[in-house]
């Protein structure tokens, strides 16, 4: 069974509402009080990249159930410019717009899958899923 | 619409408990906020209270982290309390490390720690 | 379709040959390992709960609710899946021999795609359900394991301890993270002391989990000090190259006790008469 919702990324402001969105989720699938955090973080990174790279996009989020194990699927897709380099993005304390550098490998650590792929015509796609242990 | 965050006055040091989640946009004005109010009463200690808060993420956590160190600049110690234990952990995962901030368990812990920090006589003594 | 009721009928009338011819096979297939512990009537009664099921099915009484009673019980007697299915294709075997036995060749092929097409659902359905009370049975297991998790113990006002006995593994690590957390919190302590005496190897990734819970630690406004750091593990730590300056250590729970006391503005005095 699936059920997907998604948020619209135009401005700072649909950053809190994918959170909200993310944290809702999270909440009625009854993750744990501290993946619900990891989770709702990871979706405002992923968000904020859209915002900050991309200038839109979208992030889906998706409850799914694979042979019994129940959980939830984020995935944050844009049109935007697409990485260069992806190893080096994935590089721990790499940033390129003066944050704390926690960005993607940080959002890797915090969910248990993650797949990215990202080119200069079609934008990037980032797939992240968590499950309920 | 930003809200605005309210900074209390307790002796030389301003108390700050912030009651709800932080867009982007407040926390800048909180930053600019909190920065004045610190100019404006020559207070030497902050305690910020992070009790409500259940998600800090890289930007939230880079304008904690400057706030800190635009207000010790500006003569304040900073002490960070109340991050709950899922924040913590999310935080330390994500690989975010807010070195030498001053943390406390709650409020009231967080004004003994600045009263150790400070000295007595600093934390009550009022600055004309 | 009448094929199919000949077998039936063919097993309810040799019910007790059948039964015994199968029990004996298991037993000998199983000599190494369960034949010792579990009795001849043991098999005896699995055969016969096995027919029942085949018996039942073709008159479709409440076949998955007996299944799963079935499945239940051989997991329980420990039969391992590989087992399982060895037995009952021999239960095949012991089936098709004797009633193939005079037919001719295309007879006997039809023959075996007809009981294949009548026991295969069922045998379908034991494997599953194997599987899936094996799957139960380990979550369980790992939640009880989960549940010796490490205890926080306040030891003075506003310190507490948490002794770490066993190997820490990433999930293990998660969950001991979170209960320090709350616990510190829920104990408003100042210092813990976290014991690593039963912590039998320390390596990178223990390492790393240690570190990362004693910044948590930090953050939520309380210090940590890593005690019980045996000798072997100093070496294997230095050796290793890990950097633990960030962390506070000492040798001995004693002196982490005095450290902490020092921390918190106290320390033990001796009244004199």
């Amino acid at each position: 069974m699936e059920s997907e919702s998604y948020v619209k990324i135009f401005t700072e402001w649909d950053i809190v509402a994918a959170r909200q969105l993310g944290r809702n989720i999270a909440k009625e699938l009854e993750f744990g009080t501290v993946d619900q955090a990891r989770i709702t973080t990871a979706i405002s990174e992923l968000a904020r990249n859209i915002y900050l790279y991309a200038g839109q996009g979208e992030i889906r989020i998706e409850r799914i159930n694979e042979f019994g194990k129940r959980g939830v699927k984020v995935v944050a897709a844009d049109n935007g410019p697409g990485i260069q380099d992806i190893r080096k993005v994935m590089e721990d304390g790499y940033s390129t717009s003066g944050g704390l550098g926690a960005g993607l490998p940080g959002v890797k650590r915090l969910m248990d899958e993650f797949d990215i792929t990202s080119s200069l015509e079609e934008g990037t796609i980032i797939k992240t899923v968590k499950w309920i242990r | 619409m930003v809200a605005r965050i309210p900074i209390l006055k307790l002796y030389n040091c301003l108390l700050i408990s912030i009651q709800w989640e932080l867009d982007d946009a407040t926390a800048i004005q909180f930053q600019e906020d909190l920065l004045h109010k610190i100019h404006e009463t020559g207070a030497n200690g902050v305690v910020l209270d992070l009790t409500s808060i259940d998600v800090i993420d890289s930007f939230i956590a880079k304008v904690l982290g400057d706030v800190i160190g635009m207000s010790k600049l500006m003569g304040a110690k900073v002490v960070l309390t109340g991050i709950q234990p899922a924040v913590a952990i999310t935080l330390v995962e994500l690989g975010i490390h807010l070195q030498e901030v001053l943390t406390a368990l709650d409020l009231e812990k967080g004004l003994e720690t600045l009263q150790r920090e400070l000295g007595e006589k600093a934390w009550r003594a009022n600055p004309m | 379709m009448e094929k199919v009721n000949q077998i039936v009928e063919y097993v309810q009338n040799n019910r007790e040959q059948i039964v015994r011819d199968w029990s004996e096979q298991l037993i000998l297939m199983d000599k190494q390992r369960v034949a010792n512990v579990l009795s001849e009537n043991v098999y005896l009664n699995i055969c016969n709960d096995y027919v029942n099921l085949l018996i039942n099915s073709s008159t479709n009484q409440q076949s998955e609710s007996k299944i799963s009673e079935f499945t239940q019980k051989i997991v329980r007697l420990g039969w391992t899946l590989g087992f399982t299915m060895d037995s009952l294709s021999a239960f095949g075997k012991i089936v098709f021999f004797p009633m193939a036995d005079k037919t001719t060749e295309k007879e006997q092929v039809e023959f075996i795609l007809d009981y294949d097409r009548w026991i295969s659902p069922i045998n379908i359905a034991v494997y599953n359900l194997f599987a899936e009370t094996w799957q139960r049975t380990v979550s369980l297991q790992k939640i009880a394991l989960q549940e010796l998790s490490a205890p926080l113990i306040p030891i003075f006002e506003n310190i507490t301890i948490m002794p770490l006995v066993g190997t820490i593994d990433t999930e293990r690590a998660k969950s001991i993270m979170e209960n320090l957390l709350q616990g510190v919190v829920k104990h408003r302590a100042q210092v813990v002391l976290i014991d690593i005496t039963g912590v039998p190897v320390v390596d990178t990734m223990v390492a790393h989990h240690i570190i990362q819970a004693s910044e948590a630690v930090r953050l939520v406004g309380a210090k940590c000090i890593i005690v019980g750091i045996r000798p072997e593990i100093a070496q294997t730590i230095v050796n290793l190259g890990i950097n633990l300056t960030q962390v506070m250590t000492k040798s001995s729970l004693q002196k982490g006790i005095e450290a902490a006391l020092e921390m918190t503005s106290r320390k033990v005095i001796s009244t004199e008469e």
